[in-house]
């Protein structure tokens, strides 16, 4: 019998972690560890060990299907496809291309990224975007506008040579089991660890000083400390004359502000925010390290300014062990949005409001007319689906109904359309809304290239053929695009790639033969000789004058506030054993069998009253909806908040769809909600 | 046939493991364990050489002989309380280990203690350290 | 060489369990149990020097291999006396007994060790200690930051 191993990568979250698939007639029927991984070093959390069996699994799409009634019909490629040019057609010619909403996958490959975001755009949609809009989009805007450059800026093994870690709003042992094994490196290098969150969680056990701030006095926190740096003359000043801009702004904005009002402020002792300022700032290099407790807030734009200006003023950024490190989710929606799958912008970060980029673009593809920018983002496409503005979307991947906040919402909306398309590999709550099901190859039934959380671009070759008669995105998009009359070059993911190493000059040389290594190259990497870049912002920021813009920003009451009728601040956030919306993890019957329901974490202080007890079933009540959950009694969460998972339908039912203005993201992690025991 | 000592019996699951005919079956509920010898005409013993307890004897078949039932009470664990083994496996336990090995160091009859409790008891001692540690960084 | 936990590092993801259950058809023979909201530990097996296991074992299915306490199952009768035996609840019984076999044939060694997110784990004893003994020294020599 012959078996081999066929090189790949973890399909879940944006650490990148390396793998082997043991492939036997055409079938995936192992696992092994690739402990050359210069990331992960053989290591894999559990939903990574775990992968075969979604990828094997029953459920998965085998042939496409259209909704006829209630029920879904087998039918041909050939006339799904017809049917996803007519509809489209139908739509573009009654409501312009504009009424066309876009959503490309943070799961997918960076090829068929590129290719969705150029099908929209050649159609005259601007409307393209992708699920980082819930998770870090105040990233991107946040950090470019900082920074420039809206990235982690230095990688994970690096993370070892720093002698601060301080994780604001990322349970990262949970979210990215991974990172924490080179924290714990740095802690063995004589890193001190400080962590703020509200829970305690298995990130905050490593910490040697926990903030337990709070919910949503983030800002408060990080100008608490910007505030004991200026004072106690810690400001690195020659970092900030050489490289930095909004200085003495910054020094105004904090010139009323004192460490006790901080204090006040974030439920942190004064003491205590103090000490993590002098240890921060004073540290030969400081990793600040965030995730969606920092993004997820109605100012979730102006958090990440707060964050990238601490680490400018402390000058603890551009050097190894010194930077700032944002989490992000899924295993590609670095490179989604590097590829242009967002409403902002086209491929590159080149701005989709700026005319230059659409006179790049017609020349790069030879077309006449491309639309300006910005078009819509996810969260604004539900708001107009339900105006009736959209009235046709194509979906690939993504799954809303689960994962948008105040889902009620977008159920409406996704209702009110006259033709819905769903591009997955499992029935999702979404896919089950579609007029129709197209059945996608799953990560390891097609080549192309991820790029990490750490700018790490990873090309995977095909290892199995798809399930039944599930086709590769890249065809799929170019069979629609052709029956639209539209060439949008390459079948093939080599094609793609190439065409991507001349338009996005991060990846200008990326060529097949390089990022087919194990660990493949982070970018930018200008060019085929260029060795790519471990660290951003060594001698100057990527904003055009090369310096970075200090941000001053006062923090803004969330969405929505606890009252009588709903006194209980719930948030929202990942486990271990489950990954985002469910639909892949949910069918792995080992980390099933680990955490089979939705539950609520409550504190023994407010479960009292209620007569709650543990294990009890509860009603989890907000204005917007209602969710049942298993009573969870317990310390990690302070008296007055309450914390579900968002891995079952449930909690984003009652979830908050107030936005932050700049980066559209909801405020998941602020709701006011009531609980009642289930008699 | 198989001839069943019941005062020797342990009421472990040997016999009906090894039997190749499924000739001794077992019922357990929450709180019992009854196994049942068939009357059998084969001349096998795997079923009394791989008896710990040397309660079975194999004899001649005869039909007028009942077949053999032995019931027994499941023990509950002293924490939890879940039924979790048989008496006499139990004292066996404690007649083949020495008795300075069948307390712990806080004199705690681990025996009397079903496996999944001495799991979390080991959990909290050997975490102890680091718990008290976590405690006084953690307010 | 039995596999040995620097609990500081253990972050409860429940990997070692779930890569366990996967190497050995189903069946794992570790558990991570959380004490209160502080702490987490895999439980496994000590391969103890004088192991109970072993003592009750009357078919000598269970037996030391140098170090290792071994298991042959095809002596195994599934009688449980090991289950009962074991002072930590690391061996299992059902139908025949299963415990740690330290991935026995396994090129790479313990499965459990690879997949540890946070490193956790070893087959080095002093492993946790002479990391907190580096930790302590840096500390002392980071007195004068920056």
């Amino acid at each position: 019998m012959s078996t081999k191993l066929v090189p790949s990568l973890c399909p879940y979250c944006a650490v990148g972690c390396g793998m082997y698939l043991v492939v036997e007639k055409g079938k995936a029927i192992g696992v092994e560890y690739m402990t050359d991984h210069p990331t992960c070093e053989g290591a894999l959390c559990p939903k990574g060990n775990s992968v075969l069996e979604f990828l094997n699994h029953e459920d998965r799409l085998k042939y496409p299907m259209k909704r006829v009634g209630d029920e879904f019909v087998r039918i041909s490629w050939d006339e799904a496809l017809d049917m996803v040019a007519h509809g489209l057609a139908r739509n573009i010619k009654k409501n312009g291309p504009q009424s066309i909403g876009f959503l490309a996958s943070s799961r997918c490959n960076n090829e068929e990224n590129y290719l969705m975001q150029k099908l929209a755009r050649f159609l005259g949609s601007p409307n393209v975007d992708n699920c980082a809009r819930l998770c870090h989009s105040p990233t991107v805007m946040g950090l470019g506008a900082v920074l420039g450059t809206g990235a982690m800026t230095n990688n994970l093994i690096d993370l070892q040579n720093s002698k601060c870690i301080f994780a604001i709003g990322t349970n990262f042992t949970e979210a990215h089991p991974i990172v924490s094994r080179w924290a714990q490196k740095a802690r063995d290098n004589g890193a001190t660890i400080i962590v703020a969150d509200p829970r305690i969680t298995s990130t905050s056990w490593m910490a040697d000083l926990h903030l337990r701030i709070k919910p949503g006095s983030d800002i408060d926190l990080l100008r608490g400390m910007m505030k004991v740096i200026i004072d106690e003359g810690l400001a690195d000043k020659e970092f900030i004359d050489e490289r930095t801009e909004g200085y003495s702004e910054l020094d105004l904005n904090l010139k009323d502000f004192t460490l006790e009002k901080a204090s006040e402020l974030t439920e942190v002792p004064a003491a205590e925010i103090a000490r993590a300022a002098r240890i921060y700032a004073k540290s030969s290099s400081s990793a600040l390290l965030y995730s969606m407790g920092i993004t997820q807030h109605v100012c979730g734009t102006d958090n990440v300014k707060a964050c990238a200006t601490l680490s400018l003023l402390a000058g603890q950024i551009g050097r190894p062990g010194a930077g700032v490190w944002p989490m992000r989710g899924q295993n590609n929606v670095q490179g989604n949005c590097d590829m242009g799958g967002m409403a902002e912008f086209y491929p590159g970060y080149k701005k989709a409001s700026d005319p230059k980029s659409i006179e790049f673009f017609k020349a790069a593809w030879k077309i006449d007319d491309l639309p300006m920018g910005p078009g819509l983002t996810s969260t604004e496409m539900t708001d107009a689906a339900l105006e009736g503005k959209i009235t046709a979307m194509y979906l690939i991947g993504e799954d809303p109904v689960v994962c948008e906040a105040n889902i009620n919402k977008t159920k409406a909306a996704l209702d009110n359309l006259d033709f819905l398309i769903v591009q997955e590999i499992f029935m999702t709550a979404t896919a089950k809304m579609a007029d129709l099901v197209l059945p996608a190859a799953a990560w390891a039934e097609k080549d192309g290239s991820y790029t990490s959380m750490e700018r790490r671009v990873q090309w995977i070759d095909q290892a199995v053929p798809p399930v039944g008669e599930a086709k590769e995105g890249l065809w799929i998009i170019n069979e629609i695009g052709k029956r639209l009359g539209l060439d949008l070059g390459g079948t093939s993911a080599r094609d793609v790639l190439m065409e991507v190493n001349r338009n996005v000059p991060q990846y200008a040389g990326m060529t097949l033969e390089r990022i087919s290594k194990v660990g493949g190259l982070r970018w930018p990497c200008p060019d085929e000789k260029h060795p790519g870049t471990d660290i951003l912002h060594k001698e100057r920021f990527s904003t055009p004058d090369g310096r970075a813009k200090m941000a001053s920003v006062l923090n803004k009451p969330a969405g929505e506030r606890t009252s009588e009728d709903y006194p209980i601040l719930l948030s929202t956030g990942r486990i271990v054993v489950h990954y985002n919306s469910g639909s892949m993890t949910q069918r792995c019957a080992s980390l099933r069998e680990r955490d089979s329901e939705l539950y609520v974490e409550i504190n023994p202080a407010d479960a009292a009253p209620l007569k709650i007890s543990h294990g009890d079933m509860v009603k989890v009540k907000t204005v917007r909806g209602e969710a049942e959950a298993r009573a969870r009694i317990s310390e990690k969460v302070k008296p007055g908040m309450a914390f579900m998972p968002f891995h079952w339908q449930g909690t984003n039912i009652i979830t908050s769809d107030a936005v932050d203005p700049v980066s559209k993201i909801p405020e998941y992690k602020m709701a006011a909600c009531r609980i009642e025991i289930i008699a | 046939m198989i001839k069943v000592d019941k005062s020797l019996c342990l009421g472990c699951m040997s016999c009906s493991n090894v039997c190749p005919s499924q000739n001794i079956t077992r019922s357990e509920s929450s709180e019992k364990r009854i196994i049942h010898w068939k009357r059998c005409k084969e001349e096998c013993d795997l079923c009394v050489e791989f008896c710990p307890a040397r309660a079975l004897t194999l004899v001649p078949f005869d039909e007028n002989v009942p077949e053999p039932d032995v019931s027994f009470d499941l023990v509950a664990c002293r924490i939890c309380g879940s039924r979790y083994a048989t008496e006499p496996m139990l004292r066996r336990i404690e007649f083949v280990l020495p008795l300075n090995l069948q307390k712990d160091s806080t004199n705690l009859e681990w025996i009397r203690i079903c496996p999944n409790c001495r799991r979390d008891i080991e959990a909290e001692n050997v975490t102890k350290q680091i718990v008290m540690e976590r405690g006084k960084k953690s307010r | 060489m039995p596999v040995y936990i620097d609990i500081s590092r253990c972050i409860g993801c429940r990997s070692c369990e779930v890569a366990c259950q996967r190497v050995h058809g189903g069946k794992g023979h570790v558990n991570v149990h959380y004490v209160g909201d502080a702490a987490s530990v895999p439980i496994f097996c000590h391969h103890c020097e004088e192991a109970n296991c072993t003592k009750v074992c009357f078919t000598a299915a269970l037996h030391k291999e140098g170090e290792r306490t071994a298991y042959d199952v095809k002596k195994c009768t599934g009688c449980g006396l090991c289950r009962l035996a074991c002072p930590f609840g690391v061996v299992w019984t059902d139908k025949i007994a299963h415990k740690c076999d330290l991935c026995d044939g396994r090129e790479g060694g313990p499965t459990c060790i690879v997949t540890c997110p946070a490193n956790a784990l070893s087959t080095d004893f002093d492993l946790a200690s002479k990391r907190a003994r580096s930790r302590a020294a840096r500390a002392a020599a980071q007195g004068g930051r920056r």
